[in-house]
């Protein structure tokens, strides 16, 4: 009866004052893990066990590049906090120190978790939380699909975009060259062996072997047998870092270093790391082709190395400026700017869609474009490629400081080559985006 | 304990996992979290108490065998798409049979060499599912087990859910292991482990008694080793490390390697020491470092202390009265 004698207009202007009490309610129910002068953010990564060397240094160089911003105002006047935790590289680990982050420390983020497996055994927690998780630290491209990983966003190129740029590059070249490949028997070699399909690549051998077996020398020898048989005068190795050391090993007895060219998938080419490896024998990778997509540590040219360089020295003294430093401020940086895109009052549905419809645009020291849109959570899609020194690092083929990119897709879109070109690093490392 | 019925102890169990499943319903997630956590630690233990503790056989090697419990349930359920409850059993089963394997060569190996052998097969065991791409490789497979049944209402979380079936699993595994014991098996093991040759004399099989141990309790790792996939939602090969298979044996250490109850007690311990870790270094301040190794700090110190002080573990008051244990 009394719904009956409504009018029209009174539901009109029932509808809308719940309208307005729910809009209004919003701005005051704030978002997990943000507060009128924080903001905290969490990642996980291996910082003890086999895995840590190296990556351990990767969070310290995240915090410095955060307190270097907060030191200049922080984010909207909040001041970032990050919250690292070790998981040594165990899914099961990174599963429970993952819980502690979102459940009870409640972080707003997570930043640049680290490893395939170990990100994986988080989704179920992160998609029913809705916790956005930024810039993982792995190459899988699986990470990309948007129905199973909703808030996930890759930075990293995948293998199999490598394969394919490394295919363009040898056709272009190398032509009339006999190329023997080596790659790792897993999905990671599977990706890769898939990418130079697509490129049309041919090899006159290709000698796959099983993941850590490079550790057995008679394997290397294998290898070093199998090269010299089928008379390749260039290698392409796709593989970890310690597989490449034992191949440059192997080669140097067998004779033939300055005989073979070696070209080197990014997994296996970091300069720092091979110097250790090899000792003495780093010299026998001088010459040696190797694919990136950030600039070289060690170029003093590069505006992105310089200023990163100055912030690591004030802000994380003692720790040399390596490519796991670049890496943490790199991804840092990108933080940075997608806080201050998500608004004055971030949720983390603003985060997410800030960086869906901005991220594509954002300052970054890789010198691919980011493919990051309403449509995809791809990131970098591109590499250059340098010859190592004596010195290990990777100089540009184009001579210092000249970068030629060459960008496509895990897919089949053609490999393009092109001047690289990248916004600009903001004055002082501080973006205002 | 000693004094009661199969009957009883089943009406003591259901008691237990009533209370438990009651109370998990006023605690947060990450309580449910680590109590599943906790129930899946106490079966893997249970599984090296049962070993070392009646057997007398060490093994370093069972994180490899929770892995192919693991790796069994999870292919079993994927491609046969058999029920869960049922892939948990295949994968306690298909750990037995390896166990069984295993425990043919282990039975003839004593103290270091035994240990030898099995650390080998935790180190080189995991690194199998890079061989075969039905195991997946490096990143494993992914193993979804489902949201909770919507008839337990829609606040009824997914840990909630991993907690009581892991509780469920791990109340039946301890009903039936405990009734096991208190038959003859359980006493010619006991023998076994005191005196080996003079079990021997006294007409017990001793080969085929160790086979048995090791069989079963390459069983109950299995079983655990799939709910530890239910748990993580994937199997993968860094799940069971060479850690895993440490952690289980200082678990037994701290639960007081022949107490079956105190696994119980090394499965919270373990749980319990990264969130003591964590709230010390909060407290005291410190760098990334000191908080990434504060839990194996306090695991090791544990460790010798247990050793040194509590070589039986820690008795709970009614213990005192069995003196025949030491």
């Amino acid at each position: 009866m009394f719904v009956q004698r409504r009018t029209k207009g009174g539901i009109f202007a029932a509808v809308v004052a719940a309208a307005a009490l729910v809009v209004s309610a919003i701005p005051a129910h704030a978002e997990t893990g943000v507060t009128s002068s924080t903001i905290k953010l969490g990642v996980t990564l291996p910082l003890t066990g086999a895995a840590a060397p190296g990556y351990n240094k990767i969070p310290a160089a995240m915090k410095a590049y955060f307190d270097y911003v907060n030191a200049n105002g922080g984010v909207n006047g909040r001041q970032i906090k990050l919250i690292v935790k070790d998981d040594a590289y165990s899914p099961s680990q990174t599963l429970s120190v993952t819980n502690d982050l979102i459940l009870k420390d409640k972080v707003f983020a997570l930043v640049g978790t680290l490893g395939t497996a170990n990100n994986e055994a988080t989704t179920r927690l992160v998609n029913s939380q809705g916790v956005p998780r930024l810039f993982v630290n792995t190459g899988f491209s699986g990470f990309a699909d948007m129905k199973k990983y909703p808030t996930t966003f890759p930075l990293f190129p995948s293998y199999a975009t490598e394969a394919k740029i490394m295919g363009k590059y040898l056709a272009d070249n190398f032509a009339g060259h006999k190329v023997a490949l080596i790659y790792q028997d897993d999905d990671f070699g599977m990706d890769a062996l898939k990418g130079f399909n697509t490129a049309g690549t041919t090899f006159v051998a290709k000698i796959p072997y099983a993941a850590l077996s490079q550790a057995d020398p008679s394997v290397i020898g294998k290898w070093v047998t199998s090269i010299v048989a089928s008379g390749a005068d260039t290698v392409v190795m796709f593989g970890v870092t310690s597989a490449t050391g034992a191949l440059a090993g192997g080669l140097y007895k067998a004779g033939l270093i300055g005989k073979v060219q070696l070209i080197l998938g990014s997994v296996g080419s970091d300069g720092t790391t091979l110097k250790g490896l090899l000792g003495p024998l780093a010299p026998a990778l001088a010459g040696s082709i190797a694919a990136s997509f950030l600039p070289s540590p060690s170029d003093a040219t590069d505006e992105y190395i310089t200023q990163f360089k100055a912030i690591n020295t004030q802000y994380n003294p003692g720790a040399v400026f390596d490519n796991n430093i670049l890496v943490g401020m790199n991804t840092a940086m990108l933080t940075v700017q997608a806080l201050r895109a998500a608004g004055a009052s971030p949720t983390r549905a603003s985060l997410i869609k800030a960086i869906e419809t901005k991220g594509s645009t954002w300052a970054s020291a890789a010198f691919s474009p980011i493919l990051y849109s309403a449509k995809s959570h791809v990131g970098y899609t591109g590499y250059w490629f340098g010859k190592l020194g004596l010195d290990g690092n990777a100089v540009s083929v184009d001579g210092a400081g000249k970068y030629t990119l060459y960008t496509t897709d895990s897919g089949s879109a053609p490999v393009v080559k092109a001047a690289a070109a990248r916004p600009a690093m903001p004055a002082k490392g501080l973006p205002k985006n | 304990m000693k004094h009661k019925s199969p009957a009883m102890r089943f009406i003591f169990s259901l008691a237990i996992g009533a209370i438990l499943i009651f109370l998990s319903g006023h605690v947060d997630q990450l309580r449910s979290y680590q109590g599943a956590q906790a129930a899946i630690f106490a079966i893997a233990i249970s599984s090296i108490v049962l070993l070392t503790g009646y057997s007398g056989q060490i093994s370093l090697g069972h994180g490899a065998l929770m892995a192919v419990g693991g790796y069994a349930g999870v292919l079993a359920q994927i491609h046969l798409h058999l029920p869960y409850p049922i892939a948990f059993l295949v994968g306690a089963a298909v750990g037995g049979c390896s166990g069984f394997l295993l425990g043919i060569a282990a039975a003839r190996l004593r103290g270091p060499y035994l240990a030898g052998t099995t650390l080998a097969l935790a180190v080189g065991l995991p690194s199998l599912a890079n061989q075969f791409h039905i195991l997946g490789g490096e990143q494993g497979i992914l193993w979804d087990v489902g949201t909770p049944p919507a008839s337990l209402g829609s606040g009824f979380t997914q840990y909630r859910w991993f907690f009581v079936v892991a509780v469920i699993a791990a109340l039946a595994t301890f009903w039936l292991l405990r009734n096991l014991l208190s038959t003859r098996y359980g006493r010619r093991w006991q023998a076994l482990r005191s005196n080996p040759t003079a079990a021997a004399l006294a007409g017990i099989n001793v080969g085929k008694a160790k086979v048995l141990a090791f069989t079963l309790s390459s069983a109950v790792a299995g079983l655990a080793g799939s709910l530890f996939a239910m748990l993580l939602g994937l199997v993968a090969p860094l799940a069971f490390t060479l850690t895993l298979s440490f952690t289980l044996v200082t678990g037994a250490v701290l639960a007081g390697v022949s107490n079956l109850g105190g696994s119980i007690v090394g499965a919270v311990v373990l749980v319990a020491i990264p969130e003591l870790s964590n709230a010390a270094a909060s407290h005291f301040g410190g760098s990334d470092k000191v908080t990434a190794n504060l839990p194996g700090v306090i695991t090791s110190v544990l460790l010798i202390a247990t050793v040194l002080f509590a070589p039986n573990g820690p008795k709970l008051p009614r213990m005192k009265r069995h003196s025949s244990r030491q």
